[in-house]
């Protein structure tokens, strides 16, 4: 590794240099995702097991088990790693729209958009998070909360411009319009709506939902 | 007996056994076996689905509470998942004989009829709900036949709320130019949804009809005439 500086431990804190090992582990973990993600996208969460996964990462299973827990912690990892970049990708969306209808359009859109190309995983998503064994992690972790956190931000963002009145409603109605976002995922998914169909059909939901929240 | 969606199994809009229908004779005990092995499964399904979920009940344990070979289950059904439809099927006829019942009774602001009868559903779902769950979960579920998705079949449910919303329309309480269709929809997924309380936090039924209470509210604000 010697393109890798020597980091000097600065008073009693310790810095870990990434060693030859953990790099190697890095990419073993690296790779076992990519050959996950490409497993339960064919095959869903459960027609996926660890031994395909394994042989299509290369590696034998107790590899796979040396980095992993079990299949759900796998399957974790990668909604984690989706979850965050999906907030991040709401928020720029929001960024660039114009009074509140529009943000709401543009985060509901950035959503579809991500998963366009994912539907199957997003199926998987949604089969594990309402499942009683590996739904509860799943659920209860910080990216899972932060993605419909978005929606209450934004209705908040708005009330403090003056677009939409004060209420006590703003986390019941932050959460409905964050339902009636995975609410069109089953369109998405099994009847294979376009975005511009997925988008008119936000556009008239978000509608309705604000009614009661705008001024005058 | 209604025709909803389509049949799925042999059978399904059969009349009951106690009363059987007139047919060629040299059908009538096959039919009544098939019919008989056809409850008996349904039923021994209801159990294991509530009790297991969709994932946790083999085809094999249901056959064999419901004391048949797993080859007629199979004569009978094409899949898990149409027996899981099946079941839900089966469970609606009660529900909606009640609403029916019900209905015509329902006074007050459309919002407030659209809380009674989604009342009803929680109640009535309630001592169920873990069966509900394993259908949510299924509707998701990778290896089920896209005929036999549970998901959604309820045009039932969808032609009880179009009729509140045209009283509603009626009485001057609903915008006529408003698209009930996306007034039904916003419904629909606001009960679904609500039902992950019962499933991730273990609200009752009190609970659960309290924040339905308050969602009808807030698209009863988008329905409004104004």
């Amino acid at each position: 590794m010697k393109h890798i500086a020597p980091i000097q431990a600065a008073g009693e804190t310790v810095v870990k240099v990434p060693t030859r090992r953990t790099l190697a582990k890095l990419q073993t973990r690296a790779k076992v995702l990519l050959a996950a993600r490409q497993l339960f996208s064919e095959q869903g969460y459960e027609g996926a097991t660890i031994r395909d996964i394994a042989a299509a990462a290369g590696m034998s299973t107790g590899a796979v088990f040396a980095n992993f827990a079990d299949k759900s912690d796998l399957f974790r990892e990668i909604m984690f790693v989706d979850m965050t970049a999906l907030t991040g990708a709401m928020r720029e969306a929001a960024s660039r729209g114009k009074g509140i209808d529009d943000i709401l359009l543009k985060v509901f859109d950035a959503g579809y958009d991500f998963y366009k190309s994912q539907m199957p995983l997003a199926r998987a998503a949604f089969s594990v998070g309402w499942s009683r064994q590996d739904g509860p992690a799943l659920r209860a972790a910080e990216p899972a909360l932060d993605l419909p956190a978005v929606f209450a931000e934004l209705l908040l963002a708005a009330i403090a411009r003056g677009e939409l009145g004060k209420e006590d409603e703003v986390p019941l109605r932050a959460q409905m319009l964050f339902d009636a976002y995975l609410s069109n995922y089953p369109q998405a998914i099994f009847e294979g709506w376009t975005l511009e169909a997925l988008q008119a059909r936000s556009r008239d939901q978000i509608r309705v939902l604000l009614a009661g929240a705008r001024l005058g | 007996m209604p025709s909803r969606g389509e049949p799925i199994g042999p059978g399904l809009s059969a009349p009951p056994a106690a009363a059987p229908q007139p047919g060629p004779a040299e059908n009538r005990p096959r039919q009544t076996q098939k019919e008989a092995t056809r409850n008996r499964v349904i039923e021994a399904a209801r159990e294991l689905f509530d009790s297991k979920g969709y994932q946790g009940a083999s085809v094999r344990e249901i056959a064999r509470l419901a004391g048949v070979s797993v080859g007629s289950v199979f004569t009978t059904f094409a899949s898990k998942g149409e027996i899981l439809a099946e079941v839900m099927q089966a469970r609606l006829e009660a529900l909606y004989a009640e609403l029916d019942r019900v209905l015509p009774h329902l006074r007050g602001s459309t919002a407030d009829r659209l809380r009674s009868m989604f009342a009803i559903h929680f109640a009535f779902e309630a001592p169920r709900t873990r069966l509900f769950l394993a259908h949510i979960v299924a509707a998701y579920d990778w290896t089920m036949p896209a005929g036999a998705r549970p998901f959604g079949k309820t045009p039932r449910l969808q032609d009880i709320i179009r009729e509140c919303l045209d009283k509603g329309v009626a009485e001057g309480d609903v915008d006529p130019a408003c698209d009930q269709q996306e007034i039904i929809d916003l419904l629909m997924s606001a009960y679904a949804w609500t039902y992950r309380l019962a499933a991730w936090e273990g609200a009752d039924v009190a609970t659960l009809t309290s924040v339905m209470d308050r969602q009808i509210g807030l698209i009863a604000q988008g329905f409004a005439k104004r």
